[in-house]
């Protein structure tokens, strides 16, 4: 069997999700009184016009990607955890835990914590600077937002 | 007479004291931000949301005017210190203006990057100012079924002018729309793609999708190039002052190409990249000494800077006299009038003079507060090139992180915003185009309302889009976009061979 290139892996996948996109736009309930377009006539063309972009990229060439190049490539040597994509990876799981201890910890400190924690991972070395940085930042957000915009942020531990 | 008495009008809003601060701070912020390499008008404008939500409607409309005019003036900066273009717009003023540094003249490229980038401003604020009334006027008489056409061709322009694939750019687009019709269909109350789950009854809220594919999916790219990239040795900055035979010199190609940036701004899909590439290449063959463009000449950064300024400006006039948004830049400006409960359209003007005149006024303030603040401190700023790209990198995580949950207050919303930015770095490395998504995201629901109105009223024959002259032409007009590029590629092709 030929090997598929990038373009052609990409199509496969994008007709999967047009097909699974068609499958539910064919599962949206009619409006009761008759109409000449209901909700599900826009899901439809979109999921076919889909399907036939996905056909058409299957047949184009790929071209260089001017992304995947730039990766730096030097980083990929060190170790597992500093390597570009563990960077993503990581900076992925940190955003999910923040999202989660948000509430329960508060802006202020959540912020904080996830801004020294990263800073440093990134491999800044000067914690007092990263600290000050990060906690004066944070601060100055949550002011602004609570007490000039009005906007309510949540406090967690801390009493303000 | 009217235009002038509407400006008086407008400059009695921009000039309230509260506005002028705001012009102040969006053409500041717009400045710094813009000077970062990577992050672009469109990630600044989606930032600076969260704040403006609160704001009166003209208020947040200057600011955000003043961010985005900002934004390209900052990206030229880092286009003259690092040859590291902050925002597309202002590749092409790298091209003399890096050369002009390494020489010792980063002063005299910034500060003809200024003036020029005033004049472009100005001019353009002109036209602006007459245009757009004349074009609500024709738009009035719009109904659904140019409307729909207007908004495909909106769209297929800006899918054809991205120097990416087409196939991939239309793609982004059709997922755009895709995101856009999840949640309750407001014409007949039934559910689309929610999955049951209540929060995605409203909808995904674009500044979500706005933050994600485009600020946080940098983060993660500048992450996988080793934490931004090589440090660049930043040039000094020297002198600001330019003889009269320099202003002498760059006078003509400044105000052509002011010209030129305004009317390619007002196009679909153009914008300051192609405004100032154009201004750019037109100097290049109109000028006697043409060969030294590349090499550190004076007007081969006067031109790109007064085109791109100038099509930011033109830019507005489709998004305010049409509500169709030629550009992603612009399709983020759209979405945040919305979220102010503004609909900007033909009947702005006479619904909401005072968001229209305070704006177009206010951009006359804040091109002086270009060229008469930003300059000066211009070496100031650049320090914020210095700091540590770590540091940067966590920064804007925390900007997009509040950026959401000031809006929605919803931890679901940041899960979101981590699925888009994951998204939008996946698009960027396998060559998608992330505007027309954007695009396509803002104008999904109006294109089918429009389309389903049309439908209505016409008992559900297509050929409506047809029958009506100017929809006819508009679709016309979206078919032949998308043959441009086909055309393009089989020319270089011929050439090749």
């Amino acid at each position: 069997m030929t090997k598929l290139n990038t373009n052609q892996w990409l199509a496969v996948v994008l007709a999967l999700f047009a097909a699974a996109y068609l499958a539910m736009a064919w599962q949206v309930p009619t409006f009761p009184l008759p109409r000449p377009v209901d909700s599900d006539l826009f899901p439809k063309v979109l999921g076919v016009a889909l399907l036939l972009l996905a056909v058409l990229l299957f047949f184009e060439k790929p071209g260089a990607i001017a992304g995947a190049d730039e990766i730096d490539k030097e980083a990929t040597q060190g170790p597992l955890l500093l390597t570009p994509w563990a960077r993503v990876v990581v900076t992925s799981l940190a955003i999910a835990a923040y999202a989660l201890l948000l509430v329960p910890l508060g802006f202020v400190l959540a912020s904080t914590l996830l801004c020294v924690g990263l800073t440093a991972y990134y491999g800044y070395r000067r914690l007092t600077v990263n600290i000050a940085t990060s906690l004066g930042v944070v601060l100055a957000l949550y002011l602004t937002m609570t007490r000039v915009m009005d906007v309510y942020l949540p406090t967690g531990v801390l009493p303000f | 007479m009217d235009a002038l008495n509407n400006l008086m009008y407008g400059f009695g809003i921009a000039l309230e004291p509260i506005n002028i601060a705001y012009v102040f701070a969006g053409v500041f912020a717009g400045t710094i931000i813009g000077m970062l390499p990577g992050l672009g008008p469109i990630s600044a404008l989606a930032l600076m949301i969260p704040i403006t939500f609160a704001m009166e409607p003209s208020s947040g409309l200057i600011l955000m005017a003043g961010v985005y005019y900002g934004a390209i003036f900052g990206g030229s900066t880092s286009s003259i210190l690092l040859n590291a273009p902050g925002v597309a717009g202002t590749v092409a003023t790298s091209f003399d203006g890096y050369p002009m540094a390494k020489k010792g003249l980063a002063g005299k490229a910034l500060a003809i990057a200024a003036y020029s980038s005033f004049v472009g401003g100005t001019v353009s604020v002109i036209f602006l100012m007459l245009v757009a009334p004349l074009l609500s006027k024709v738009a009035v008489s719009f109904g659904p079924a140019e409307y729909f056409a207007l908004m495909v061709l909106g769209l297929t322009a800006v899918v054809s002018l991205s120097d990416k694939s087409l196939v991939k750019g239309l793609i982004a687009a059709v997922v755009g729309v895709m995101i856009s019709i999840v949640g309750i269909d407001m014409q007949t109350g039934t559910e689309r793609f929610t999955f049951g789950s209540a929060q995605l009854l409203d909808g995904i809220d674009f500044l979500v999708v706005a933050l994600g594919i485009f600020a946080l999916a940098e983060v993660f790219y500048m992450l996988l190039r080793g934490g931004g990239g090589k440090e660049t040795p930043r040039n000094a900055i020297g002198s600001l002052k330019l003889t009269r035979s320099e202003v002498k010199e760059i006078a003509g190609p400044v105000s052509r190409s002011s010209v030129l940036g305004f009317f390619t701004g007002v196009l679909p899909g153009a914008g300051a990249t192609i405004g100032s590439f154009l201004g750019y290449s037109m100097e290049k063959r109109i000028a006697k000494d043409g060969n030294t463009f590349g090499q550190g000449n004076i007007k081969g950064v006067a031109a790109p800077e007064a085109a791109n300024n100038a099509a930011c400006t033109g830019s507005f006039v489709p998004l305010l006299t049409l509500g169709v948004p030629g550009s992603g830049t612009t399709a983020v400006l759209l979405g945040a009038l919305l979220v102010m409960g503004v609909t900007p359209g033909p009947m702005m003007l006479e619904q909401r003079p005072d968001v229209f005149w305070g704006v177009v006024a206010s951009m006359y303030i804040g091109n002086i507060f270009l060229l008469v603040l930003n300059l000066p401190l211009i070496p100031l700023i650049a320090k914020i090139l210095d700091l540590p790209k770590p540091l940067l990198l966590s920064l804007i995580l925390i900007f997009c992180m509040i950026g959401v949950y000031g809006m929605s207050f919803s931890v679901f919303d940041l899960l979101l915003l981590l699925g888009f930015g994951l998204l939008g770095l996946g698009m960027r490395l396998f060559g998608f185009p992330a505007a027309p998504l954007i695009l396509a995201l803002i104008l999904g629901n109006i294109m089918e309302e429009s389309m389903r109105r049309a439908l209505q009223i016409s008992g559900g024959d297509w050929m409506t889009f047809i029958d009506k002259p100017i929809s006819l032409s508009l679709l016309l007009i979206a078919l032949l976009s998308l043959g441009l590029p086909l055309l393009k590629k089989r020319r270089k092709r011929a050439i090749a061979e």
